[in-house]
């Protein structure tokens, strides 16, 4: 017999089982719905490390004739409490085949497996006596239980029913499952962990895989952005011409396949962050990287998800100063700090004409007499920050979704304008954003730097 | 020799190269199969591959690069070693008129070894564009070149393979040595063959004024090495004195011809300084890139795209939270077929409230003000006896009041069958209702989820009434 924690999530049909259990399971692939009866046989979600099982959850049908079985209970059990869950067991013994039945056997076998009783309730609904029937039931299992107060709706009982469901549970917690995010995740469990004291440990241990878990996604998805830009702004799109200069169809058709390529590139990587975060079949609304339409590299809304024009001619004037600065050091000083002010005078103007640069189309090379077409690297200044911009959004909406939603994401908040990254980290990226332009190769270091600050501002986003 | 399945070559780097294009597996079936090894790192991944290889379908890069490899090598090694016998031969050819020169022999068989060994070293240690530099000095480097002309050398896009300008190098150098030691080879087998089958004299000439003394110098200088064991190959004075050799005109020293016997006594040194600088010498040296090739193909291996993933998945616990059971989905109706109404009547023979209290049904009547013959609680805290004798005094027109967030379960669906199969109960209005602050309306998603369990009673005589 399996020695593990094991928890039923159990309650009255539409208070949210299987919303607790897809948030806590971490799978939006659950049926969820307002029909009562949609969750119709009891599913087991095990916690499992490299395939040893942590602990197990179960998702139940709700109570169907809570009454009917109570009175069957009470009918047979005129025992001490130590003997009732012999008549519950009796109970769901003899009508393990029936039909009328069949939504308390699959609830109550788990529980009488040894698993602890998680009880859900809509808090945001008053309390009603009707539920004490069910409570009633529960406690002839006799097994360690636990109440969750969930809120669905906007009103507030939680007063009231904690009071009710004090006298029946050992700990009462509120937990929505569509709002809750990691630590909130992480509370309850600690929660279910006070239930039984040999289930302490294996929750604990639970808690900490599920926290490096997490890390793990995080570091995953940072990895998954950082290569994403680094593919995006070093991308060169090459192709044969035929004659001696570039034609304006031969011209327009790489440009073409250039834009197709980046936005490709970004559904990649979307579908990527989407699978680290197992919310790979969500439905999303999001305007799809355009970089041929003006709004984007417009001041305005490059505001939203890039930089506006002002802050480019200061990013890109630090950058240049830090350029110069270095040639300042390796002439220790004669250059009397002009490379300095040189450089950053360089990065500022360049900043302000590049605001409006797109792609440069090229015409590289003869080899053999053939002449080659190229695209890219994207010299827009602004371009990295749009990406990196949509990027993030995209990403850290995804980790702060709830498994337990249902609804479609909507990428096209524009409310986005949280600030995460300050002038000196903005410097930071632009070095290696524009070494990526030039086409050169990023050093060891540079990268891990570039991902620091990916990740540093992604953690901001995400609390 | 390399030991199977712990390190990697040349030919496994190429078939995790090609296997990763193909196959990355996923971090469970990565991570059952490091947990399954006692092995780590790299070594996890050679065996990996070595598991996973045949899932390449294509011919393997690795065959068709090896191929083209090993084919170049064993031409320009048999060339190189047939050069090498050759220039042998060449430089020790002697006719009996005129003496072999030793510098000329030294030059080749030690001087220019010890040239392209410092080129080599210049090139190990240099980057990328040093070494392109310094092979350029390479005959081999434009043999090469010619080379890739040929026909099954284009079988093979060069651009495809994995290769960094620094790991070719490094293949470069490694095939640099097994050509230059050839070549000594070549040169040592030339020497032996000669010594033995013909009998030389060997002396030494040279343009610039080289006093015996110092040359003799010199000479015992490069036979440190074997100077302690072997000292009968380090050239006396006296018989470099004998074997200054002068050419004036076609005559023969008249002392080089009374020592005659003494001259041959150089082929020794000549051996030993062959084989410990031309051939030693590069074993060692061949050894040496032979590391330097293993520490840049370890690297080359770690940047390879997805080895880093792999490794994580390896050394990262595979975390799984799904259910092996199939979930019974279960079809939603998207709108319910059956027509809420929308207005009470104003007269009811009975009233019942699913699930409310005495005191709760009062508030609602308060607030409804309907008028009824009679009016009771059903459900709730209600025992099945209680709730028969009201269901029996049912008859004529039913209104039950249920509560719209509270979801119709089966034991309310027994309850309402009971009332609709009595024939005195003319019909039956369910209306949910809302919470006293909602002031008792009720939602239409409520409504509707109300509307689509109870239409399935498929009964005439009911109807859902939303307020």
């Amino acid at each position: 017999m399996s020695n593990y924690p094991k928890f039923a999530v159990v309650g009255h049909p539409n208070k949210g089982k299987s919303s607790i259990v897809a948030s806590l399971a971490l799978d939006n692939s659950i049926q969820i719905g307002n029909t009562p009866g949609t969750t119709q046989i009891k599913r087991g979600f095990p916690l499992t490390v490299d395939g040893e099982v942590v602990y197990e959850l179960f998702d139940t049908p709700g109570f169907q004739r809570a009454r009917r079985v109570f009175a069957w209970l009470e009918e047979h059990g005129d025992v001490s409490a130590d003997k009732r869950i012999d008549i519950v067991r009796q109970f769901v013994f003899e009508h393990k085949e029936s039909n009328k039945f069949k939504d308390e056997v699959e609830l109550l076998e788990p529980i009488l497996a040894g698993a602890g009783i998680i009880y859900v309730v809509d808090a945001s609904k008053p309390y009603g006596a009707e539920y004490e029937v069910e409570m009633e039931i529960l406690r002839w299992c006799g097994q360690p239980s636990m109440a969750i107060l969930n809120l669905i709706g906007d009103e507030d009982y939680r007063e009231d029913w904690t009071r009710a469901l004090g006298q029946y549970f050992r700990l009462v917690r509120t937990y929505n499952p569509i709002t809750a995010g990691h630590e909130e995740h992480l509370e309850l469990l600690e929660g279910m962990a006070q239930l039984k004291e040999e289930w302490t440990k294996p929750i604990k241990k639970a808690i900490g895989v599920l926290d490096d878990l997490y890390d793990q996604k995080i570091n995953n998805s940072v990895s998954t952005i950082v290569d994403y830009m680094v593919e995006v702004l070093s991308f060169i799109h090459k192709e044969k011409i035929k004659g001696e200069e570039v034609s304006d169809e031969e011209s327009e058709r790489a440009k073409r396949f250039y834009r197709e390529k980046i936005v490709r590139y970004e559904s990649e990587e979307r579908v990527k962050i989407q699978t680290i975060w197992n919310h790979l079949n969500v439905q999303k609304h999001e305007g799809e990287l355009d970089l041929d339409a003006v709004g984007l590299f417009s001041e305005e809304s490059a505001s939203i998800f890039g930089l506006s024009q002002k802050e480019l001619v200061i990013t890109g004037a630090s950058a240049g100063a830090i350029t110069g600065a270095g040639f300042d050091l390796m002439t220790a000083g004669h250059t009397l700090l002009l490379g300095s002010i040189i450089g950053g005078v360089v990065g500022g103007v360049g900043a302000m004409f590049g605001f409006d640069n797109l792609y440069e189309v090229k015409v590289l090379g003869q080899t053999i007499g053939k002449r080659e077409l190229t695209v890219g690297p994207m010299q827009n200044l602004n371009f990295p920050y749009v990406l990196l911009g949509r990027s993030l959004y995209h990403a850290s909406v995804i980790a702060k979704r709830s498994h337990a939603k249902r609804d479609d994401l909507n990428l096209e908040n524009t409310s986005f304008t949280e600030k995460v990254m300050d002038a000196s980290t903005r410097k930071e990226l632009e070095k290696v954003h524009a070494k990526l332009r030039k086409g050169d190769e990023l050093e060891k270091e540079e990268l891990s730097a570039y991902q620091k600050i990916i990740r540093e501002s992604f953690l901001k986003l995400l609390a | 020799m390399q030991k199977k399945n712990s390190q990697f070559t040349l030919k496994s780097y190429l078939d995790l190269a090609q296997l990763l294009k193909h196959y990355k597996g996923n971090h469970e079936e990565n991570r059952v199969f490091a947990l399954a090894q006692k092995s780590k790192g790299l070594k996890l991944v050679s065996l990996w591959m070595n598991k996973n290889l045949y899932r390449v379908v294509d011919e393997l890069d690795s065959s068709k690069y090896l191929h083209y490899l090993t084919l170049l090598t064993s031409l320009f090694g048999f060339t190189v070693l047939l050069v090498g016998f050759f220039t042998g031969f060449t430089l020790l050819s002697y006719s009996g008129k005129e003496p072999v020169n030793v510098i000329y022999l030294l030059l080749v068989m030690v001087g220019l070894p010890l040239l392209s060994m410092g080129l080599t070293v210049l090139s190990m240690f240099s980057g990328n564009l040093g070494a392109s530099f310094f092979n350029h000095f390479s005959p081999l480097y434009y043999l090469e070149k010619v080379i890739n002309f040929l026909p099954f050398a284009r079988k093979i896009d060069f651009s495809e393979l994995p290769f960094s300008a620094t790991l070719s190098k490094w293949i470069f150098l490694q095939r640099l040595q097994f050509f230059s030691f050839l070549f000594a080879l070549g040169l040592f087998f030339s020497l032996v063959l000669t010594i033995v089958s013909k009998d030389i004299a060997f002396a030494w000439s040279s343009t610039l004024e080289i006093d015996p003394v110092a040359f003799q110098g010199v000479l015992a200088t490069l036979a440190t090495p074997w100077q302690s064991f072997f000292p009968s190959a380090v050239p006396s004075l006296e018989l470099v004195e004998v074997s200054h050799y002068f050419r004036l005109g076609e005559k023969l020293d008249a002392n080089m011809v009374q020592n005659a016997d003494k001259l041959g006594a150089w082929w020794k040194f000549l051996a030993m300084a062959t084989l410990t600088y031309a051939i030693l010498l590069r074993l060692l040296l061949w050894f040496g890139i032979e590391l330097g090739f293993k520490v840049q193909l370890k690297k080359e291996i770690l940047v390879l795209e997805g080895v880093k993933k792999l490794l994580r998945e390896f050394k990262t616990p595979f975390v799984s939270t799904q259910s092996k059971k199939l979930e019974q989905h279960l079809e939603i109706k998207e709108k319910p077929t059956l027509p809420a109404s929308q207005t009470l009547a104003d007269k009811y023979a009975s009233l019942v409230a699913w699930n409310y209290t005495d005191k709760e049904l009062l508030l609602l009547q308060d607030h409804n003000k309907i008028k009824v013959k009679s009016m009771d609680v059903l459900g709730g805290r209600n025992s099945f006896s209680q709730d028969k004798l009201i269901v029996d005094k049912l008859k004529g027109k039913v209104l039950f009041y249920v509560k719209a967030w509270e979801p119709p379960t089966m034991d309310f669906i027994d309850c309402l069958a009971d009332v609709l199969e009595k024939d005195e109960v003319t019909k039956v209005e369910v209306c949910p209702l809302g919470t006293s602050t909602e002031n008792y309306s009720s939602k239409e998603s409520d409504i509707e989820v109300w509307l689509k369990k109870l239409e399935k009673l498929d009964c005439d005589k009911l109807e859902v009434i939303d307020v």
